[in-house]
């Protein structure tokens, strides 16, 4: 959010002074245009150097690795020795591969059983503090702590929460004279316990944003609709939602992106003590698209195919990301 | 309100993101960690491993002792090969002796030139103090050493005399080796212990039948020539071997490493189990209150080993011959014997089996001298050929048999469809 905003803000910011700059006669070599409305960037270099941290660091950490995985994606490699040149065989490969499309389905089936839940929950949990007298502060504080918590130290207590025999949900279960569920044991279960895993972690988060936008409507709006007769119910959802929507649709947004990268949860609660590769339980039910690009890579040592998968995930999640930016401007029109 | 539900910079931000994910792959061969300089002065010689792959106090001798060089030694956490094959592949920083870890192994003799060749250094001449097998692990088919032993992991039958007794098998270690001496007898004593002993398995799941009857087995799935081995008759032998523990129920229901199964281990209700030697630090960890209700027997079916470690001289090391002095100092007999006692490194150097300090009572195993059954299996491990393809090629099968335990699939079905995913990946990967 932060770079996004000061990288919209600069050019404007600088418009506004030119003109002011025009009135030195430009002399330098950068100045190259006679109406002096546009100056070399090596005139800039100070602003440059101030903002250089973040390109240095992305041309570093994120430019490179992702042209070199593209190049990665023509090769054969084991991480160590020579890469051959395989042309496009790793992307023909990907394509026939049943288990990274079944890695697909995972992904989607985990953050559409997550993404609901947790949206809904963060709705209500919002609307909850809005209308909280007291301890407001302890609320907040409270929901967000779950999306700052260690994600592995998660996975750990639902893999405690999830066990069979002596987890706490069977035990729920079985105080109420239903049926345990062996939950890691079995694809439902498998993805019940990350989906379940997912909507603890976010739903404070979520909860948090939906908070600061509540807080925008202005109370105007609920006191007029009170004075025409509407109900909480009525008014929740003629002027709540239709308000919060751009949020919403920012939320959505977010946990997509998230959602579809999922990968610690089912590398944390699926993994075994053999040295065997993760491969997300009975059925693969687990294994997400990250988790699989994870076994190829690491355990298989199968770097060029890890390449070229990661560009499949990269297009799962491009369009992904096409679909909600339709939605928003739609919106927005 | 909308200027910061802005879609473009967020979906753009998503991109950005989704990018990173194609980094994670090619960031094995970006900027490598700076803190480990190496080499540079020439006196400098860094060593990696991981916690408890060394004795730390040998390897603080050993910078005392050798004061020809300077010696670093430094503790990898986390993923520790990504980390080594990082460096190598950015050439830079490359630890002058590093140690390897037994399942990379194969993928590293199919790199031998990273490493310096040991029998050019002279390892030869110690060959006949380490175990044979183990030693044949550390030379490539071209014939180059490139690694060291460090330990083995010997498999073994560890039990709960306590719930044998009640289940009228037999409580001795030599008696439960007698009776459990194949697979079959082992099966058998554990429909009988399933029968008097309710809830009790002998088993924890197919996995590790399968797992240790290929380690009894003289072959794996990719032979040296890259032929595709895993349709053979020792992987359908070690298949049907697991299919048939889960058929006569003689198998648990409980998730390797769960919660549920430490709480088995701590009740009882796993009373046997099948692991190599440096479990007895995880079972000690796990289930502390059952100390002194331990015994470890011979492994039905034979020895297997599982685990186990090397150290190597990278080619990136300018005095290998130091180098070469130090790592025979520190994996010679009386130092792995102290791997043993510091940190459950089973050493490779069967000298060191008749050690004092090896063969002090166990008051976990009942002050059983649990070296007697780890010894002897140690020194008659089946030599196999591990290829650099078996981890990717047998992970379909390795699946399967997981259905099999936890979903109850067709075992028919079940080979089926990891033969045919198997012959896949083997295409893909050019194994034949």
């Amino acid at each position: 959010m932060d770079t996004t905003s000061t990288a919209a803000g600069a050019p404007r910011g600088r418009r506004a002074h030119l003109p002011r700059l025009t009135r030195q006669a430009p002399t330098g070599p950068g100045a190259v245009r006679p109406d002096g409305l546009r100056r070399a960037p090596a005139d800039h270099w100070p602003k440059y150097l101030a903002i250089s941290p973040f390109y240095l660091l992305f041309l570093a950490f994120g430019l490179i690795p992702v042209v070199f995985s593209l190049y990665l994606a023509f090769h054969r490699w084991d991480g160590i020795g020579g890469m051959e040149y395989a042309g496009l065989s790793q992307f023909r490969y990907l394509l026939t591969d049943s288990q990274f499309w079944n890695s697909i389905s995972v992904t989607v089936q985990i953050w559409a059983m997550a993404t609901v839940p947790t949206l809904f929950l963060a709705m209500v949990t919002a609307v909850l503090m809005n209308s909280a007298v007291r301890f407001k502060g302890f609320y907040r504080v409270a929901y967000f702590v779950p999306s700052v918590t260690s994600i592995v130290a998660i996975a750990i207590v639902f893999g405690s929460i999830f066990s069979t025999e002596f987890g706490l949900t069977n035990a729920a279960l079985r105080a109420v004279g239903l049926d345990t569920v062996p939950w890691l044991n079995s694809p439902w279960g498998i993805k019940t316990a990350i989906a379940a895993l997912m909507t603890w972690q976010w739903v404070g988060y979520n909860a948090i944003i939906y908070l600061a936008g509540l807080q925008t409507i202005p109370s105007e709006l609920y006191e007029a609709a009170r004075v025409d007769g509407a109900g909480p119910v009525q008014s929740f959802f003629r002027i709540t939602v239709p308000m919060m929507r751009p949020v919403i649709l920012f939320t959505l947004v977010v946990s997509t992106v998230t959602g579809l990268q999922s990968f610690s949860e089912s590398q944390v609660l699926l993994a075994s003590t053999s040295n065997t590769s993760n491969a997300g339980g009975p059925d693969n039910a687990g294994q997400t698209m990250v988790l699989y690009f994870y076994q190829q890579t690491f355990d298989n040592n199968d770097f060029g195919y890890g390449a070229a998968m990661a560009w499949g995930i990269f297009l799962v999640v491009a369009l992904f990301a096409i679909i909600n930016w339709r939605l928003v401007q739609r919106r927005e029109r | 309100m909308r200027r910061v539900v802005g879609a473009v910079p967020l979906s753009r931000r998503g991109l950005l993101r989704a990018g990173g994910l194609g980094a994670a792959a090619a960031a094995l061969a970006g900027t490598p960690a700076c803190s480990v300089p190496t080499g540079s002065t020439g006196r400098q010689m860094t060593l990696w491993y991981w916690t408890s792959g060394l004795s730390d106090k040998v390897v603080g001798e050993a910078r005392r002792k050798f004061t020809a060089v300077d010696l670093r030694p430094v503790q990898i956490g986390g993923y520790f090969r990504s980390k080594l094959l990082t460096n190598m592949a950015g050439r830079a920083y490359v630890p002058d002796i590093t140690g390897l870890k037994g399942e990379d192994m194969a993928s590293y003799h199919a790199n031998a030139d990273q490493f310096m060749d040991l029998r050019a250094l002279g390892a030869d001449a110690l060959a006949d103090r380490y175990l044979p097998w183990k030693w044949r692990e550390c030379i490539t088919s071209q014939g180059r050493m490139i690694g060291f032993p460090i330990d083995v992991g010997p498999t073994a039958h560890y039990y709960r005399p306590d719930v044998f007794e009640r289940a009228g098998l037999p409580t001795e270690p030599d008696d439960v080796a007698a009776q459990m001496s194949s697979w079959d007898t082992y099966f058998a004593a554990g429909r009988r212990l399933r029968k008097k002993v309710p809830g009790a398995s002998m088993i924890l799941g197919m996995t590790d039948v399968f797992q240790y009857a290929i380690g009894q087995s003289t072959e794996r799935f990719v032979d040296k020539d890259k032929h595709f081995i895993g349709d053979g008759e020792h992987v359908r032998h070690a298949w049907d071997l697991a299919v048939r523990a889960k058929r006569m129920g003689i198998t648990s229901h409980l998730r390797p490493g769960s919660p549920d199964q430490t709480a088995a281990l701590a009740k009882g209700r796993l009373p046997s189990q099948l692991n190599p030697s440096w479990w007895s630090a995880d079972l000690k960890l796990s289930a502390p209150g059952s100390k002194g209700k331990w015994r470890v027997a011979r492994m039905p079916g034979g020895p297997a080993n599982y685990g186990g470690s090397f150290l190597a001289i990278t080619k990136y090391c300018r005095k290998p011959e130091q180098a070469f002095e130090i790592i025979t100092w520190l994996l010679d007999a009386d130092n792995q014997t102290r791997g043993f006692t510091d940190a459950g490194l089973f050493p490779s150097t069967p000298a060191s089996y008749t050690h004092k300090a090896m063969r002090a009572p166990d008051p976990f195993f009942g002050g059983q001298v649990t070296v007697d059954v780890f010894g002897p299996a140690a020194e008659k491990i089946p030599v196999a050929y591990n290829s650099p393809y078996d981890v990717a090629v047998s992970q379909p099968i390795r699946d399967e048999i997981v259905n099999i335990n936890d979903l109850g699939k067709d075992p028919d079905d079940a080979w089926r469809d990891a033969m045919s995913k198997v012959r896949r990946i083997a295409d893909h990967l050019g194994v034949s």
